[in-house]
């Protein structure tokens, strides 16, 4: 089985991130790999222990990917490619997911795996969209999976109505959720050997197209400003005897907000 | 005139609030409204469908249908568009949103936006706004394309007193069962629980609860409020709360108008999913928890002392 995963860098969400005439404030700034993302990795090494398999990964961006692709390597992921194109510096979700689709046309891949979401856009659409470019099935929302036959794996996915338990016939992709793993730390040793690994970089160009062909010269909607959300105004804390403020606090959801 | 299609957000065969807060916000903008309803047994929803304010119905009714998945679905909501011509075809927030709208996004070669807060139309120039990268930031989007699909946030728009709509029902052709991603079975929440998404009142307990006594102490006060009972991330992973209660920005975004954080030190991702409330109130032990900061009533001190307290005094004052 060949498995694609995705790897996406983002800004740690950890930090403070300031905006300035409708931008986002770069300075100060740290990145790194997409949580989900990262939940995807394990999945893909977890596969490949448990099943012979061969993994990959993509990720879009510039050389300073390396060191998050690395990390992958030293978690178990066999081969990475980076797409590295100025020209995708504005794409949306929908010209990532063409992007994707191109990178899985030159490798015929049995199962692609995603985070369920970017922790930067917290979009959701990649993963989904490129299913339907590829007119393949998808599972989003993903918390446990498991191998069938070669053609087949058993996923759970977390949706309105509760667990829902699919069998999918691959090519498939499934965007997993956070709580389907625990990525492991990578082992000295693997990130010894992580060091030596190659990344295949590629320009859209080598990979076949342009970002007229991927639409992105012609973006169906585009961020046009940042803003700082308003702070909740700052509330009351309440120390002291534990009978005494939480009677008060009762009363002030009571008397004051009325939501008692 | 804008043409708004609101998809029907059913739940156990009944029709959830979102569905009359988005049309409700439809009809606001002035917009033509249809809703589009995709499930089994569901027909008899026709007239709620008309009074939670839409003046069209396309309805998928078919025993295939009623577990959820996720093609078949698409196909439905993709047909209604295209029929009622749409210009914006809006979600409630849900996991079924998440899933079925950037595949409608995708076949009708749609602008895609999940999350939203806001949206303002101005004759062709559709806007829309919505909170991003774990609500540090708010986007202010502008759509290129003709259409929008879009997922409302839960709590972004109210539904308004007296909205009106009328009967019109068509019925869309059902669509085949999807055999490549074959749904086998669907194991139901516990069926006495009442809805993350729908409550007035969430109450989430984290890790001080520390153990399954300490969860069924919270758990007692959620009861006596007849609120939703949340969990953070923590005792999800500790295997102490079941994944489908969990509130953050990976699980459920709730908003309702009183938050009660028990326990919980308000990890980002936590906050992200619950500091839209109009009021939170948060209990623990540490001064300096980062809850505090989102709190509006903060009290320091242990839960296993307070918790007791907080349902005697909210049992006086409701009598």
């Amino acid at each position: 089985m060949k498995i694609l995963t995705t790897v996406k860098k983002v800004v740690d969400v950890e930090l403070n991130i300031r905006v300035n005439d409708g931008a986002i404030v770069e300075d100060g700034l740290q990145y790194v790999i997409n949580a989900w993302d990262e939940n995807g990795v394990e999945t893909a090494v977890q596969l490949k222990e448990n099943n012979s398999a061969e993994t990959t990964l993509v990720s879009i961006g510039g050389d300073d990917n390396a060191d998050m692709i690395k990390k992958c390597y030293a978690m178990g992921i066999e081969n990475g490619i980076l797409i590295d194109d100025p020209a995708l510096a504005n794409a949306d979700s929908s010209v990532f997911a063409k992007v994707l689709q191109k990178v899985y046309e030159k490798g015929e891949y049995d199962l692609i795996i995603t985070g369920k979401q970017a922790q930067d856009t917290d979009n959701g659409q990649a993963g989904i969209m490129l299913a339907e470019y590829l007119n393949i099935p998808c599972v989003s929302n993903v918390v446990a999976i498991e191998v069938m036959d070669d053609s087949h794996v058993k996923v759970s996915r977390l949706g309105d109505a509760g667990t829902e338990i699919v069998e999918l016939e691959l090519p498939a992709v499934v965007t997993v959720s956070d709580s389907i793993n625990e990525p492991r730390l990578p082992a000295m040793r693997g990130i010894m050997m992580a060091k030596k690994k190659k990344i295949e970089t590629m320009d859209l160009s080598a990979l076949g197209t342009s970002i007229d062909d991927l639409g992105g010269a012609d973006l169906q909607s585009e961020v046009v400003e940042y803003m700082q959300p308003e702070a909740r105004k700052s509330g009351q804390k309440f120390e002291g005897d534990a009978a005494e403020i939480t009677a008060e606090v009762v009363g002030l959801l009571s008397n004051e907000a009325k939501v008692l | 005139m804008t043409k708004i299609l609101v998809v029907a957000d059913i739940k156990q065969g009944v029709l959830k609030g979102s569905t009359s807060e988005l049309l409700s916000k439809a009809k606001a903008l002035g917009a033509e409204t249809a809703v589009v309803a995709v499930g089994s047994n569901i027909e008899s929803l026709t007239a709620d469908l008309a009074n939670a304010g839409s003046d069209t119905q396309y309805i998928a009714d078919d025993a295939s249908l009623e577990l959820f998945s996720a093609g078949p679905f698409t196909s439905c909501v993709v047909d209604a568009a295209k029929q009622f011509e749409a210009n914006l075809i809006w979600f409630g927030f849900s996991e079924t949103g998440k899933a079925v709208a950037p595949r409608v996004a995708a076949q009708l070669k749609a602008a895609c936006a999940t999350e939203i807060t806001d949206i303002t139309i101005d004759g062709d120039n559709v806007e829309v706004t919505r909170p991003t990268t774990a609500n540090k930031l708010i986007q202010r989007i502008k759509v290129n394309a003709s259409q929008l699909v879009a997922v409302v946030r839960a709590g972004a728009f109210e539904a308004t007193e007296g909205i009106t709509g009328a009967e019109n029902a068509v019925k869309l052709s059902i669509p085949e069962t999807d055999l490549k991603a074959i749904i086998k079975e669907i194991i139901a929440e516990a069926g006495d629980d009442i809805d993350l998404a729908d409550a007035n009142i969430v109450v989430s307990v984290g890790r001080g609860a520390k153990d399954q006594a300490g969860i069924d102490l919270v758990k007692e006060l959620a009861t006596d409020l007849e609120a939703g009972f949340g969990s953070s991330r923590a005792l999800i992973d500790a295997g102490l709360m079941p994944h489908a209660k969990q509130v953050g920005q990976t699980g459920k975004i709730v908003a309702p108008t009183l938050y009660f954080a028990i326990g919980i030190s308000g990890a980002i991702q936590h906050l992200a999913g619950m500091n839209g409330s109009k009021v939170i109130v948060a209990v623990n032990k540490d001064s300096e928890a980062p809850i505090f900061n989102v709190a509006d009533y903060g009290i320091v001190g242990d839960l296993f002392e307070v918790v007791p307290i907080l349902r005697e005094e909210i049992k006086k004052i409701k009598g």
